[in-house]
Formats: structure tokens, C-alpha cells, sequence
């Protein structure tokens, strides 16, 4: 069984799966069932066909569409098995998830629920292996659209405004992708990806195409000025499909933008390409994490993170194109691999802390941070899960969100030590772009434990909180075990990595790894070991542990007191401290970049009101082709009836009379 | 690959360091001391503090988690892997997969992580102001840290921290006013680090940025109280293999090692009284000025990277 027969596999089961939960829907929790197992085999199956798929070379299929312009080929070559590897892993943690979850949705349509769900990550999988524009396009509309489905899910006016914004720039977006298509299309006189990739374009058409591909995927994949859907349509969908969303949509838009500049542009990168990628990524970076810290909104909160972590998959691709542009194999698969190898691990610490919100949000009935704390006392395992995904995302080592970091500046200063000018000044500030990046991140993370696990209980429904059900539970173990795994397995996961970036840039692989030890290429300098430290962690902190220990026995047991100090003052729940006044010093440090948000915030809502303004403007004048052309002409056609009515009289002999005349007729007419 | 004479000495270096740090905080108390005109404590006085804490009973606020029980052990532990990878006693870092750069940096954050997070996890609002404090200045002094080091690292051609300090002390660096900048700009970046007079005071409690640590007490506090010695004296460590690194063992032998060794106590004795006449000639700063001084920081290690780049 090849790689394409799993993934047939599991695109069939979850068309099965979709108009399962569809039929079923009148009981919600048959329906919530059927979409989950459903889900699950398909999911499986994916993950089959990726993993299959990751060692190359790329099996292609050419299928009969219904289209003689379009053929439907379907590719599955490394790259696009990563992406399949990870939207199955999310898609199955997330119907494990889902299996408990989705009861909070009961008597809502969860059958409805499980359609878009499946219709979404199945489209999402063909956007990925489709090698032909026509049919790349139609997948990522109905992907775009089963997503907007899910982000209107709730109904209540956040999610349908939300929805309208997303729905909005997804469609802004795939106008331009459209277009840089259409630019390909008309160069190599076809819509295959094949004929795209051995066309070559002028220099400056070849930028149009890349310039608009980035602009429209960069809006999909939500980085900064495009991000302004993402911390409003993420929040406001269900926590299982937030986690696809950000977790896995949003890479399809880093996906397309590798897809456009690095592959179908082959070869083709100019140096400033890179340079572009590389300072969006920067300010993606700090800009997300900085917008972050001040939310205490914690799905909002996350959502801003993903802007953060995209920009810094956009470091990694941006050293990617630079290594291309200047003909630096060896950059470029270093920069690449650091991007893809972050996709995957933001994928997993940001899937499972969605999943984690989405457990405190089932049980506290809010997304509100100031209404929680003191959850990790009884909700232990939900803290814990949470723990290592926000240790994974502030980069913490030996974690994985770390190792894809290093090889992000490894990449950096590979980039940093050769090439132009403009190269060597450009990478260096991103590094230290990124650098603030990680301990803004880290500040935000220990503000969203510290604020929702840690501390008194905020809210009675806190108080009262217990912890999530087995499957939900089960779905975030998954993804925290793969956390560590992704850390601790580095010397196995870089080299694979390394390796999909080769296949896709088409030179030769470079040496990542070396029995437990990571580095940037053969002759490195530099290198690192996530087994390594994890072990010295262990074995260097039970030194502290033995000497707490070795005094034991003289001394009391441990005790706990009545409460915290609170200066002599009896302790009040008003006097925890909050998301916002924790975050008060950076929104003091950085008020000018807040200020940023607010005119960009602003420019969004000229735009949307202006569009409002034009829908009005249209709805007033739509009947205007009603009044002055239909009306008339349906009126007259009455008037034109009643008149012919009089020979409509009921009488028999008459008709016989005027079939007779049409015979007549008829004769006279075929006579001459 | 690191052989096994490196690996031991990394977790020799590694637990001698615990083993001195009080004595080193105690030199730094034991030198205010003689600068106010007292007599101040002997240079012993830590050793006993702990000693007493180690048997004190361990209390804990009510709402108080389990980040909060286990910060100690994991503070001390990752402070420790840090002093396996800083080249220290030898010009090279004795394991170089910890030695990176990168790494270190953030290793130093995942202990900042948990230090902080165990002030919220107290359930105490002051402590969670501490902590809030303590991550700001973090977000101030990383960057500045990291572009100073990233200046050096170009100038040496390698992130490891070996490697820059080989190369800074054979001379093969290209552009030595760049090399200048950065250590200046890093030395005020670590400054700001070792939570000293103007920006903090490590050793007053009631201290806000150091206020994470209100609510320990017993063993706890007595094991924070060693991890805060030997964050400082690995703060000092680092800055000492990477930019004074004249003197150390450029390979594994016996009596390299031992010059090493004392040339290593020289500068840490040097550097620490240095910073004993700082600390002792400034008032504490408001916090909210830290951010403006910062940008001294920011701007030196700037400049150094301007300098890096026209090759002066």
C-alpha cells in the first residue's frame, strides 16, 4: 500500500464521516460518536500516508476530472506529507478531544458540527496534495469555507462579526493567490504545478507572482498587517477546531508561501524576497507576543501567539529564500528545516494548549482569565498538560519549541556571516527580534499559568471546577508526550526535517545530526543535545533534592499556613493578582507599539465599513434591476396572459377548431 | 564529542561552583560590609544561613501549588547544567552541546520561567509583582544579552561560547572595537542580571523584584537562597569565559587546570569587587527608569554591531 492509498483511505472515510454525522443528527450523542470514531480511523489513516510519504520521492496521481483544463493530480511528494502528517496527528487528537467535548454543544447541531469538521480537514488535505492551481484553489475555498462554518458555530454576535471579518480576508487572500496563479498559468499555458515549476518568468513578473502568493497566503497564515481575523475568528470557534485552525490552517498558509517561493518559483528567488519574508517574520514575532501579554482573554491570548510563532516559521523560510537567492545550499536548507521544523512543533504546543483552554473554558464556562485560578489543585492533569505546552512555547529547553528555535538562529547566523550586505545586516536584528520575542513569550506563558492554574480560585465556578473528562484529558497527554518526544528525539526529527527541505528545494541534504547531538551543518562549530541537557537536568537536580532530604529528619514536617502574606492585611480574593496588572510594566515599556495596533486596528475598520457602506449602497440600488427591467416585463407578460385568456374558453369543439388551424398551418408552412 | 576527562570536568566544575557560591555571596556581603565602616558578617555567614533554614520547618501559603514546592530543585538543577557548559577553568566549554550560545541563554530563561511562576503559584499578590517585575527585566536585559553575544559570536565565526572566547583571546578577532562594545554592553546587560544596586537588591526580601521569593521559607528558601549565589557567580563565570577568558587551560592537563583555576578566582575576586564599588556608590533606581537604561544597553551593543559590520 503506498502513500496514496492511505490517503484515498482517509479522505473517503471522512466524506463518510461528514454525511454520517449529517444523517445522524437528530440524536446528538450518536451523532458526536459517529463523527469522532469516523474521525479517528480517518485521521489514522492520514497520519499513515504522511509518515509514508516523508521519506520521498513524491508519488503522483493523474486522475480524469470532470474539467479538460484541469487535470487532477494529486502529489504527494515530503513536503506535502509533512502537512498531511500534521493535520492528522491534530485531526486525531482533536476527535479524541472532540469525543467528550462536543457534548458541550449538544442541542446546538454538533451533527452540523461534525460535517464541517470533517469537510475541513479533508479539504485541508487535498489543498496540501494537490499539484494542480484549479483544483488547489477549490479546496482551499472549501477549506476557508467549512472554517468559517465552525468560527460562526456559536451564532451570538461575536462569532457572526468575527466570522464576517474572517470570511473577509480569507477571500481577500485567495483573490491574490488567484492571481499569482493565473500569472503562472498564462506563462506555462496550463494549470499543472508541473508546467508552473519548469516555466520560467521574467524577473519581474516572477516578483508579482511571489509578491502577491505571500500576500495572500501571509493573510491565511495571519501574519502581521493580515492578522486581524486571527485573534477574533480563533477565539471564537469551538476549542477542538481553534486548535486545527491554529494549529494546522493557518501553516497551510506557510505551506502555500513555501509552495510559491521556494517550489513553483524554483530557483527563481531574488535576494529581497527573503529580506521581505525575513522582516514580516520579525515583526510578526514581537508584535504577536507583545499584543498577547495584554490580553487576558486566554483563547484571544493564544490566537495572538500564533501570529508570534508564524512570524517565526517566516524567520526560518526568509533564510530559506536568502539561501536560494544567494546560492547557499546549505543556508537554505538549514533555514528551511528551522521553519518546517517549527510548524511541526507549534503545531503540537499550540494544538495541545487550545485543548487546554478548551478544558478550563468546559469547565469555568468562561474565557476569561481574571475569573479562574488555583485550577492546577483540581484540575491537575489539564495544569500539567498546560505546563509543558507553555514551557514548549516559550522555547524552554530540552523541550521542542527550543530546538526548532536554536536551528532558527543557527540559520540566522549562518545567514549572518555571508552573503550581501543587506543579508548581514538584516539577520542579525531579526535574531535579536526573536530573542525579545522569547522572553516576552515567556513572561506571557508564566502569566497564563500563573493567572489561571496558580493562586486563589477567582470565580465560584472555579472554585467548583473538576477535571476534565477521560478523552480530553487523553487528547492533551498526546500532545504533551509529543512535546517532549519532538524535544528529546531531535537528533532523530532534524535530519528527517533536513531532509524535506532538501527534496523540496532540490539540493543536496545536509548533515544536521550526529548520534545524540544536533548541529548546523557538517564542520560545524556549535552543537547541542536535548538528551544530553534533559539528563543533566535530572541528574544535576537531585543534588538540591538530596540535601533537602538529608535534613528531613531534623526539622518538622512540611505545613501549610492559612494564606499568603498579604502586609498584615487580611487576605481577599481582589488582592490576587491579575492578567492585567501583571502585564502592566511591558504595556507601559511598549505603549508606542500598542498605539500601532490601534491605527492598524482602525485602518481594518475604515476597510470594513467601507465595505459595509458599499453593501448598503448595493441594497439600496439592487431593486433598481427589478423596478426598471424585470417588473416591466413581468408585469406586461400578465397583462399579456389575461389577455390571451379569451381563448382559453373551456369549450371542446373550439380547441378541436384550433388544432385543426395549427395542422393548417403547419401544411401551408412545409408546403413552401 | 566530549570525552569522559571533559565530562567530569564539567560536573567537577559544575558542583564546585555550587559548593562555593555562598561563599562567594558571603564575600560580597563580607565587602559592603567593610565599605560601610562595619563589621558585617564573617564570609561564612551564608553557609550558616543555610545550615539553619536546611532545619527550619518548610511552610507553605494554602493556595500554594506544586510549581511552587518544586522551583528550588528545578532552579538549582538547570543552574547547574549551566555550569557544566560555560567554559570556566578551560578555554574551551567542557560539554559543548550545553556550551552554545543560544543554549545558555535559554537555560537562564527556563530558570526565570520557574521562578517567577512560583511567585504566582504562592497565591501571593506581592510575590506575583515580584514576578511580573523579575520577567520585565528579563524582556529588558535578553535582548541586549543576546546581540552583544551574537556581535562576538560573528566576530569568532561560532555561537559556542569556547569558541568566542578562543578566538577573542588568540586576537583572530577582525573588527576588535566591535569586540570592545559588545563586552561592555554585555557586562551591563549581566549587571542588571545579578539583580545589584541600582536595579535590585538580592538581599532584601521585601524587595519587589526579588519578590517571588516572599513566601518561602525553611529548606526552600534555603535552597533558593544557594541557587540566587550561584546564578550570580555563573552570571560573573560567563562573562569571564567569554570575553577575559586570558588565563584559562587551553587543553586537559593537570597543571593547565590548576592555572586555570587560580587565574579563574583572580577575575571572579576582581569582577566582584568591582561590583562591589558600583553597587555601593548608586541608590536603588525607580523601575521604572530601568527601561531608559536599558537603552544604554541596547545602543552600545547596537553600535557594536554597526562597528561589526563596517569592520572597525
Amino acid at each position: 500500500m503506498t502513500s496514496l492509498s492511505f490517503f484515498w483511505i482517509s479522505i473517503l472515510v471522512s466524506v463518510v464521516g461528514a454525511l454520517a454525522s449529517l444523517l445522524v443528527r437528530n440524536s446528538d450523542s450518536t451523532a458526536i460518536r459517529a463523527a469522532s470514531g469516523v474521525g479517528i480511523v480517518a485521521s489514522a489513516a492520514g497520519l499513515v500516508a504522511g509518515l509514508t510519504a516523508l521519506s520521498g520521492p513524491a508519488a503522483i496521481s493523474h486522475l480524469v476530472g470532470p474539467y479538460p483544463f484541469a487535470h487532477f493530480v494529486l502529489r504527494l511528494d515530503p513536503l506535502a506529507g509533512l502537512m498531511i502528517s500534521v493535520i492528522s496527528l491534530l485531526s486525531l487528537v482533536a476527535w479524541i478531544y472532540g469525543l467528550a467535548y462536543m457534548r458541550e454543544y449538544e442541542g446546538r447541531g454538533v451533527g452540523g458540527m461534525g460535517f464541517f469538521m470533517h469537510i475541513f480537514i479533508a479539504s485541508m488535505m487535498l489543498v496540501v496534495a494537490a499539484d494542480n492551481a484549479f483544483w488547489f484553489l477549490i479546496f482551499f475555498e472549501m477549506m476557508s469555507l467549512a472554517s468559517y462554518f465552525l468560527v460562526i458555530f456559536d451564532q451570538n454576535d461575536e462569532a457572526v462579526s468575527a466570522g464576517f471579518l474572517y470570511f473577509f480576508v480569507a477571500h481577500a487572500g485567495s483573490v491574490l493567490i488567484m492571481a499569482a496563479f493565473f500569472l503562472m498559468a498564462n506563462a506555462a499555458g496550463s494549470f499543472d504545478f508541473a508546467a508552473f515549476r519548469e516555466t520560467s518568468l521574467s524577473p519581474t513578473t516572477a516578483s508579482i507572482v511571489f509578491v502577491l502568493g505571500f500576500l495572500g497566503f501571509g493573510a491565511k497564515a495571519g501574519m502581521i498587517p493580515l492578522h486581524i481575523w486571527l485573534p477574533r475568528a480563533h477565539p471564537a470557534a469551538p476549542s477542538h477546531a481553534s486548535a486545527l485552525m491554529s494549529g494546522v490552517m493557518i501553516k497551510i498558509g506557510i505551506f502555500g508561501i513555501i509552495k510559491v517561493g521556494l517550489d513553483l518559483l524554483g530557483g527563481q528567488e531574488l535576494l529581497w524576497w527573503g529580506v521581505v519574508v525575513l522582516a514580516f517574520g520579525a515583526v510578526s514575532s514581537v508584535l504577536g507576543v507583545i499584543y498577547a501579554l495584554a490580553e487576558h482573554d486566554i483563547k484571544k491570548l493564544l490566537a495572538y501567539h500564533s501570529v508570534e510563532n508564524i512570524g517565526i516559521i517566516l524567520l526560518g523560510v526568509g533564510v530559506g529564500m536568502i539561501g536560494i537567492a544567494t546560492d547557499n545550499p546549505t543556508l537554505a536548507v538549514l533555514g528551511l528545516m528551522a521553519g518546517l521544523y517549527h510548524l511541526l512543533n507549534h503545531a503540537v504546543f499550540k494544538g495541545l494548549l487550545f485543548l487546554g483552554a478548551g478544558s478550563v473554558i468546559y469547565r469555568t464556562h468562561t474565557k476569561d482569565m481574571e475569573a479562574m485560578g488555583g485550577l492546577a489543585k483540581t484540575m491537575p492533569w489539564t495544569a500539567l498538560s498546560f505546563l509543558i505546552g507553555a514551557l514548549a512555547i516559550s522555547a524552554i529547553p530540552p523541550l521542542n519549541g527550543f530546538v526548532s528555535e536554536w536551528y532558527t538562529y543557527q540559520a540566522l547566523f549562518a545567514g549572518a556571516l555571508e552573503g550581501s550586505f543587506l543579508v548581514r545586516f538584516a539577520t542579525p536584528i531579526a535574531a535579536v527580534m526573536l530573542a525579545l520575542t522569547g522572553a516576552l513569550a515567556v513572561m506571557c506563558f508564566v502569566k497564563a499559568y500563573g493567572v489561571i492554574f496558580s493562586g486563589p480560585a477567582r470565580s465560584e465556578k472555579a472554585r467548583h471546577a473538576t477535571e476534565a473528562p477521560h478523552s480530553m484529558v487523553a487528547g492533551m497527554a498526546v500532545l504533551a508526550i509529543a512535546c517532549v518526544l519532538l524535544g528529546l528525539l531531535a537528533p532523530v526529527v532534524a535530519p528527517i526535517m533536513g531532509n524535506i527541505a532538501s527534496a523540496t528545494l532540490g539540493v543536496p541534504a545536509v548533515m544536521l545530526a550526529d548520534g545524540g547531538t544536533l548541529m548546523p551543518g557538517e564542520g560545524a562549530t556549535t552543537v547541542l543535545s536535548t538528551p544530553l541537557i534533559a539528563v543533566l537536568l535530572i541528574a544535576l537536580a537531585m543534588l538540591p533534592l538530596v540535601i533537602h532530604g538529608i535534613y528531613a529528619r531534623m526539622r518538622a514536617d512540611r505545613r501549610r499556613t492559612e494564606a499568603a502574606w498579604a502586609t498584615g492585611y487580611l487576605p481577599d480574593v481582589h488582592m490576587a493578582l491579575t492578567a492585567k496588572s501583571f502585564a502592566q510594566p511591558i504595556r507601559m515599556f511598549f505603549a508606542p507599539l500598542y498605539a500601532v495596533r490601534k491605527t492598524v486596528a482602525s485602518v481594518w475598520a475604515c476597510l470594513t465599513r467601507g465595505y459595509e457602506r458599499f453593501v448598503c449602497f448595493a441594497r439600496r440600488n439592487e431593486p433598481w434591476a427589478d423596478t426598471g427591467f424585470v417588473n416591466p416585463i413581468a408585469n406586461s407578460v400578465g397583462v399579456a396572459g389575461r389577455r390571451l385568456q379569451v381563448i382559453q374558453s373551456g369549450d371542446f369543439r373550439i380547441y378541436c377548431l384550433y388544432i385543426v388551424g395549427a395542422l393548417v398551418a403547419l401544411l401551408i408552412v412545409a408546403a413552401s | 564529542m566530549p570525552t569522559l576527562s571533559h565530562f567530569l570536568l564539567a560536573v567537577v566544575q559544575a558542583l564546585a561552583l555550587f559548593a562555593v557560591a555562598p561563599l562567594i555571596s558571603g564575600l560580597s556581603r563580607f565587602e559592603r560590609a567593610k565599605m560601610h565602616t562595619r563589621r558585617g558578617p564573617s564570609i561564612f555567614q551564608d553557609y550558616r544561613d543555610i545550615y539553619k533554614l536546611l532545619r527550619r520547618q518548610d511552610l507553605a501559603p494554602s493556595e500554594a501549588g506544586r510549581v511552587f514546592q518544586f522551583m528550588p530543585v528545578i532552579m538549582l538543577g538547570a543552574l547547574m547544567v549551566i555550569a557544566t557548559g560555560l567554559p570556566m577553568l578551560t578555554r574551551f566549554t567542557p560539554i559543548p552541546a550545553v556550551g552554545d550560545l543560544i543554549t545558555i541563554v535559554y537555560l537562564f530563561a527556563l530558570v526565570r520561567f520557574f521562578f517567577s511562576l512560583s511567585g504566582l503559584d504562592s497565591g501571593s499578590s506581592f510575590a506575583g509583582i515580584g514576578a511580573s517585575r523579575e520577567l520585565t527585566m528579563g524582556v529588558l536585559v535578553e535582548p541586549i544579552m543576546l546581540l552583544a553575544l551574537f556581535v562576538a559570536a560573528l566576530v569568532a565565526g561560532s555561537t559556542n561560547l569556547g569558541q568566542i572566547g578562543i578566538a577573542i583571546s588568540s586576537g583572530t578577532v577582525h573588527s576588535a572595537a566591535a569586540t570592545l562594545l559588545a563586552a561592555g554592553a554585555f557586562a551591563f546587560a549581566l549587571y542588571i542580571e545579578l539583580g545589584k544596586l541600582p536595579y535590585d537588591m538580592a538581599e532584601a526580601e521585601q524587595e519587589l523584584q526579588e519578590g517571588p521569593l516572599t513566601e518561602y521559607s525553611g529548606p526552600s528558601l534555603a535552597l533558593v537562597k544557594w541557587g540566587l549565589a550561584l546564578k550570580q557567580t555563573l552570571v560573573v563565570g560567563w562573562f569571564i569565559g567569554v570575553f577575559l577568558p586570558f588565563g584559562s587551560a587551553t587543553e586537559m592537563s593537570f597543571f593547565g587546570l590548576i592555572g586555570g583555576l587560580i587565574a579563574f578566582v583572580v577575575k571572579l575576586f576582581v569582577i566582584f569587587g568591582v561590583i562591589a564599588v558600583i553597587e555601593n556608590s548608586v541608590a536603588r533606581a525607580r523601575f521604572r527608569l530601568a527601561p531608559q537604561h536599558s537603552w544604554l544597553g541596547v545602543g552600545a551593543a547596537s553600535l557594536a554591531f554597526v562597528f561589526y559590520l563596517v569592520g572597525l
